[in-house]
């Protein structure tokens, strides 16, 4: 049966980190906050997919687990406690970013393709010497993720965004991980995640009490002598 | 003759009735979505008819562009209509051209439209227009481009030849760059019909509208026929994006045979799009127009990207 076939995993998983490099691409043109979110969210959604297809294919039980915890994290806790910090920030909705769309597009377009070519002999010398096929276009698409949320924390003037941004990128890093090596050992899983969580957590708080001060999420104010 | 007829006929009155249900679908499927009841799915039909019926008011300053413009853009769609695989994988009028003619057909009932806008020299019908032709000069690199990304792993641009690749290598035809491509398509699928991030289709009176702003001097039948006109050319999109890019189950010949049992799928597929497209109607406010152009440039990047990454790997 097809669902058996490892070369359909293959597909799946490239394809879905396919879809993950169109909501990176949304986010980069995106201006509402809550939209970006919502993206996020989504994208967290596709990887946790990747990881169930990658567990499925590879017999290996602990990538589920990897999996229910990047749903459970990312795609509901994280995007819910990012939207009660916006919420009750009741700044302007528009991100404002410091270059406009188009340009940022055709950059980051620039920017996927050098990843596009960075991955490549990378991905021919793995198949030539592992002689594996799982996912090989997907390193590629990991290390564009990785770019694009640079970019995006670069280029974007609210504190809430870039954490959005912090949060994409560890999404890249967290694609090549198990794209590459099919899942670090547990303990480091959990370590991550529970990392990012703080992370999280620690930054929303900050950027909560930069809304207070300040009464704005430019982090460009930060810069202003107070007294 | 028989042969020949048989298919051209069928896909035409498939193509005439479908379009309308589309429409009408749709906008039952939001009004639910926003908690209201909603009219029925029949009442686009119900509408043209009842134009086609009633007379018509023609501004004097109006000239023959005026007048043979509904019959072009009415005729063009048709075509195209006639030119995408439908419930067969044959095309009726394969002969006639690929996917090139398709977008070179939808470009000339757009030339005239916008022609038309201008023609009587009112005010809503110039803006109409400027805005038509801003949104198309990028839409329409960005569907091509698109295409041509699904085209390069048929080999060909004939779409019956397309489809045919695409049902042969069953689910390994599927591409990361397809994903991109997909994506691109919707945006573009969405700023051509009209839909909300781009233009409004509910409100007739409104200083953002585009499509309604060019045929407001319009009533009647040629009201009438440029409203059918419209809702083909979505359903035509539509149809593009499905067969194009899921091709599975489609009939290989025209036995009834086989297009019933396609007919059926291709009605599921239509109406999960229809729904994808309803929600993000639902989801979305609509754009200022001076963004439309970055909604467009996703649409734009990525699908040069899926182009560009079908040569990288």
């Amino acid at each position: 049966m097809f669902y058996r076939d490892p070369e359909f995993g293959s597909r799946m998983i490239t394809l879905m980190a396919a879809a993950a490099l169109v909501t990176q691409f949304l986010m980069v043109g995106q201006r509402i906050l809550i939209t970006n979110i919502r993206l996020f969210a989504v994208q967290s959604f596709l990887l946790s997919g990747i990881a169930i297809t990658i567990a499925w294919f590879q017999n290996a039980q602990h990538i589920y687990l990897a999996a229910a915890l990047t749903f459970v994290l990312k795609v509901m806790l994280v995007p819910w406690f990012l939207k009660r910090i916006a919420d009750r920030m009741r700044t302007q909705p528009e991100v404002q970013p410091l270059i406009n769309a188009p340009v940022s597009l055709l950059l980051c377009g620039g920017l996927t393709l050098m990843a596009y070519l960075v991955a490549q002999p990378l991905t021919l010398d793995l198949k030539r010497e592992a002689g594996f096929e799982l996912g090989h276009n997907t390193l590629a698409v990991a290390i564009s993720l990785l770019l694009l949320g640079f970019y995006l924390m670069v280029s974007r003037r609210k504190a809430l965004s870039q954490v959005l941004a912090l949060l994409t990128m560890e999404n890249g890093v967290f694609l090549a991980a198990i794209s590459l090596t099919y899942g670090v050992p547990f303990v480091v899983e959990i370590g991550i995640f529970f990392d990012v969580l703080v992370a999280v957590m620690v930054l929303g708080i900050l950027v909560y009490r930069i809304g207070e001060t300040f009464e704005s999420m430019d982090v460009s104010k930060l810069r202003d002598l107070k007294g | 003759m028989k042969t020949f007829l048989f298919p051209i006929i069928l896909q035409a009155v498939l193509v005439l009735l479908l379009a309308p249900l589309v429409s009408g679908f749709i906008k039952k499927l939001k009004a639910h979505l926003q908690m209201r009841r909603g009219a029925s799915i029949c009442q686009p039909l119900f509408d043209m008819t009842k134009l086609l019926r009633k007379d018509m008011v023609i501004s004097e300053h109006a000239s023959w562009i005026f007048r043979i413009t509904p019959y072009v853009v009415f005729l063009t769609t048709l075509s195209v209509g006639l030119l995408v695989p439908l419930v067969s994988i044959h095309v009726p009028l394969s002969f006639m051209g690929g996917v090139l003619a398709v977008i070179y057909l939808l470009a000339l009932g757009r030339f005239f439209m916008a022609l038309a806008g201008l023609d009587t020299g009112s005010a809503f019908g110039g803006m109409g227009s400027s805005r038509e032709m801003t949104i198309s000069a990028i839409a329409e690199p960005a569907m091509m481009l698109a295409i041509f990304t699904v085209a390069i792993t048929a080999g060909s641009t004939n779409l019956s030849q397309m489809v045919l690749v695409g049902q042969e290598s069953g689910w390994k035809f599927p591409d990361p760059s397809h994903t991109l491509a997909f994506a691109a398509l919707f945006i573009v699928l969405l700023a051509e019909t009209g839909r909300i991030p781009v233009d409004n289709p509910a409100t007739h009176l409104e200083l953002t509208m585009i499509h309604e702003a060019m045929v407001l001097e319009y009533s009647g039948p040629y009201l009438a026929l440029m409203e059918w006109a419209a809702s083909i050319k979505q359903f035509v999109l539509m149809t593009l994006l499905i067969n194009v890019f899921f091709p599975f189950g489609l009939g290989t010949d025209w036995e009834i045979s086989s297009i019933a049992p396609s007919l059926m799928l291709f009605t599921v597929k239509l109406l999960v799009l229809s729904g994808l497209v309803a929600l993000v109607e639902t989801t979305n406010a609509k754009l200022r127009l001076f963004r439309v152009p970055d909604l467009l440039a996703i649409a734009f990047v990525l699908a040069a990207l899926a182009l560009a990454s079908k040569f990288l790997f």
